[in-house]
């Protein structure tokens, strides 16, 4: 049998391959099955319509680089999108691992019960991205909402959360963070694997809790705080929902809720420009990958894994 | 396992049969045989519980075929339609409005109905105008399923509370601006409630506007007709309105810039006594509220140059997709003639075009209706003519309105730089489209 010997050499290393690696793909099936079945298809026709005019009752019309020397040489309300959705990510993402990192430290201290408070905190990160949560926060934040009412009763008078563009931002900023239970639960998970050992040997030689948050605890933490940063920076690039219910759509007031998103679902829907939104959904595509490169890129200088040694 | 006897076995299959029913009626064609016709509407809970009914009926009357309704608010209707036209599977029956009604007929998305008028479809009794305003090159596309025209509703207790005599101190068919603005505040005075909604950001009020001042919204050309002094004096007007106190302040209006529900009219939310809308939508706001509301028209300058129109206020229209197109038309025709069905129908879609159900609706007119029918016969030779559909790229135009204009309700800008601005995105988009 002539391919009787590199048949068997695919075989042991396949063997090998799939005795190590089993667990990890089994894991990812879902996953991949997804990704061939339903997504693939759709990214690649998206990258193709990108390339094109089309408006979705008429065939694509190919126009070359057109829709790109457009985004990036006439459209203001591009360079707006971004720049809200800037805002958005560097405010909001270090604002809740902070948040979400102090609540995993304080439900560390062994408090009774700690399973119903892991659940409670979690609860807003399952909620969160619905649009029921999202009509929630616009009652809250309305003029006449919960918000301005108990400002009322400590005699302030609060403002137009929003409709007036100073603030608005700040309403979906506020409710980003308080979907803090997913990295909640990925820094008390890392909390726990640190071993106590070495707060003991900190305290002897009296050290403070300050100095020991940072001498030990940020940097045996750093992988998990890596790994949360990069989860939530993305997750904040595609925000949408919350952006979307409450400027109504269309990212009002004045534009200060134009997510890329919102920008995007607006040019497709909105105003059928079908190969637009496709060149602006792989613009994005190409500013998470970058982020998350650079991320990856910065970690080797402040991330160090425990089976790193030297 | 064991426990699991007859009785309850028979109590979980017939729960079962149940939702099978319930599943049926919620739309999906019940038996293979039967043929299927799916009707897509855009609504609001009154229409939608009066459709739902005529479907009923309809279905009751006719045995082999099956009607569904599919409804959706108006703000994702077209992004729905959108999404079924890529898909090729738009319902056979669609819900149309004058505006975009000539986009879809270019585009061959609505096929002509000439093939069926006088066998499934009868057209007999429609008005003329009717089918004329549903006529494009020659071809009948587009059964009008009610007229109507732009309408302002005011709440009759607290113009009462006020001390306005509607008809005597106020003429709901002929009022200026500047009339607007005294009674506003006074409505404000008396009652603590904004006399009006700020239609700063309302673009139906601004091509209104630009009528009343001799303008069209686009020119026979296309380009864009509003020019930087009808756009400063409509800011300023209201402008003025709100400086006086007769509307809500202006980041509250800032808020529902572009909101089309219903349920956001200061009229129904209580916070102003006056709101402004298409004459159809009076039954449908009038169901959300329960102080009675009069009808006028919308405010003019001095000159009172007619600045609404009457036009078709919905189509139904034939899509390409449709698999039955005999049923369906069989069912349109049914839509607009039969007498049980627009009886349930009412005004709620505006004036029908069908003079024997017009008449056969006047003894019953709700309350709400009546002042429907009395607008528009008050209405009739006092509008401005109907101008052509406007050209694409004007749903951009009108959502660049409405944020700009939020702007100048903010008080960040000065109304005289917000014109300029909004001219020059309105032809840069124009260009573009």
């Amino acid at each position: 049998m002539w391919c009787a010997g590199p048949g068997a050499y695919w075989d042991t290393r396949m063997h090998k391959f799939l005795r190590r690696n089993f667990a990890g793909y089994a894991f990812l099936l879902p996953w991949l099955i997804g990704f061939f079945l339903l997504a693939i298809g759709p990214i690649l026709a998206s990258l193709y319509l990108s390339f094109t005019k089309y408006n979705v009752v008429r065939p694509p019309q190919w126009i070359g680089l057109d829709n790109y020397a457009y985004m990036f040489q006439m459209d203001q309300r591009f360079w707006k999108a971004l720049q809200v959705t800037f805002q958005f990510v560097v405010i909001s993402v270090p604002l809740k691992l902070i948040f979400a990192l102090g609540v995993a430290m304080a439900l560390d201290k062994g408090i009774r019960a700690i399973g119903w408070y892991r659940a409670l905190f979690y609860l807003p990160s399952i909620l969160g991205g619905s649009i029921a949560v999202a009509i929630l926060w616009r009652q809250l934040f309305n003029y006449d909402g919960v918000i301005n009412s108990v400002l009322r009763l400590f005699g302030g008078d609060g403002p137009y959360w929003l409709s007036d563009p100073r603030y608005s931002l700040w309403t979906l900023i506020v409710l980003a963070i308080w979907q803090f239970g997913s990295p909640m639960l990925i820094f008390l998970a890392g909390l726990r694997a640190i071993p106590q050992e070495l707060y003991e040997a900190a305290e002897i030689d009296a050290a403070g809790p300050v100095r020991k948050f940072f001498a030990i605890t940020v940097p045996l933490l750093a992988p998990v705080i890596f790994f949360n940063l990069v989860l939530q920076m993305i997750e904040a690039f595609k925000s949408f929902s919350g952006a979307f219910i409450i400027s109504g759509g269309t990212g009002a007031p004045l534009d200060s809720l134009l997510f890329f998103t919102v920008y995007l679902y607006n040019e497709a829907f909105a105003f059928l420009r079908m190969g637009y939104a496709s060149a602006l959904a792989w613009v994005l595509l190409l500013i998470i990958a970058l982020f998350t490169a650079i991320a990856f890129w910065t970690s080797k200088y402040w991330v160090h894994y425990e089976n790193e040694r030297g | 396992m064991s426990k699991f006897n007859r009785r309850q076995f028979l109590h979980t299959s017939a729960g079962f049969a149940g939702s099978v029913a319930v599943f049926s009626a919620f739309g999906q064609p019940a038996f293979a045989q039967d043929t299927a016709v799916r009707h897509f509407w855009w609504g609001n809970p009154e229409r939608d519980k009066r459709t739902f009914a005529v479907i009923d009926i309809y279905n009751g009357k006719t045995p082999g075929v099956k009607v569904s309704g599919e409804t959706l608010g108006f703000a994702d209707y077209f992004t729905k339609l959108t999404t079924q036209i890529a898909g090729g599977n738009m319902p056979d029956v669609i819900q149309q409005g004058y505006g975009v009604l000539f986009e879809y007929i270019a585009n061959g998305a609505v096929v002509p109905l000439d093939d069926f008028v006088g066998k499934s479809l009868d057209i007999s009794k429609m008005d003329q105008s009717a089918i004329d305003a549903g006529t494009v090159d020659g071809k009948f596309y587009a059964l009008s399923i009610g007229a109507n025209s732009h309408m302002a509703v005011f709440n009759t207790r607290l113009f009462e509370e006020a001390g306005i005599k509607v008809g005597e101190t106020f003429d709901p068919y002929a009022y200026t601006y500047d009339e607007l603005k005294e009674f506003a505040a006074a409505i404000k005075e008396a009652t603590g409630v904004a006399g009006t909604d700020d239609n700063t950001a309302d673009y139906q009020n601004f091509s209104d506007f630009t009528v009343q001042k001799g303008a069209n919204l686009y020119n026979e050309d296309g380009s864009y007709g509003p020019t930087q002094d009808i756009v400063e004096e409509y800011w300023s007007t209201w402008a003025a309105i709100r400086d006086a106190g007769g509307t809500p302040p202006g980041p509250e209006s800032a808020a529902l810039a572009g909101v089309s529900e219903l349920s956001q009219l200061g009229v129904v939310t209580g916070k102003s006594a006056m709101s402004y809308l298409w004459s159809n939508q009076l039954v449908g706001v009038q169901g959300l509220m329960q102080d009675a509301l009069g009808a006028a028209v919308y405010p003019n300058t001095p000159e009172m140059i007619p600045g609404s129109v009457i036009q078709p206020s919905q189509f139904v229209c034939l899509t390409r997709d449709s698999k039955n197109p005999e049923a369906a038309t069989a069912y349109m025709s049914a839509f607009v003639n039969d007498l049980e069905m627009t009886t349930v129908l009412g005004l709620e879609r505006g004036i029908p075009s069908n003079s024997d159900v017009r008449a056969a609706l006047e003894p019953n007119l709700s309350a709400a209706e009546k002042v429907s029918v009395e607008f528009f016969d008050r209405i009739q030779g006092k509008t401005a003519p109907l101008t052509a559909p406007p050209p694409s790229g004007s749903a951009e135009v009108e959502q660049t309105f409405e944020r700009l204009a939020v702007s100048v309700l903010l008080g960040e800008r000065s109304i005289p730089e917000v014109a300029t601005d909004f001219l020059n995105q309105a032809k840069a988009i124009l260009a573009r489209a």
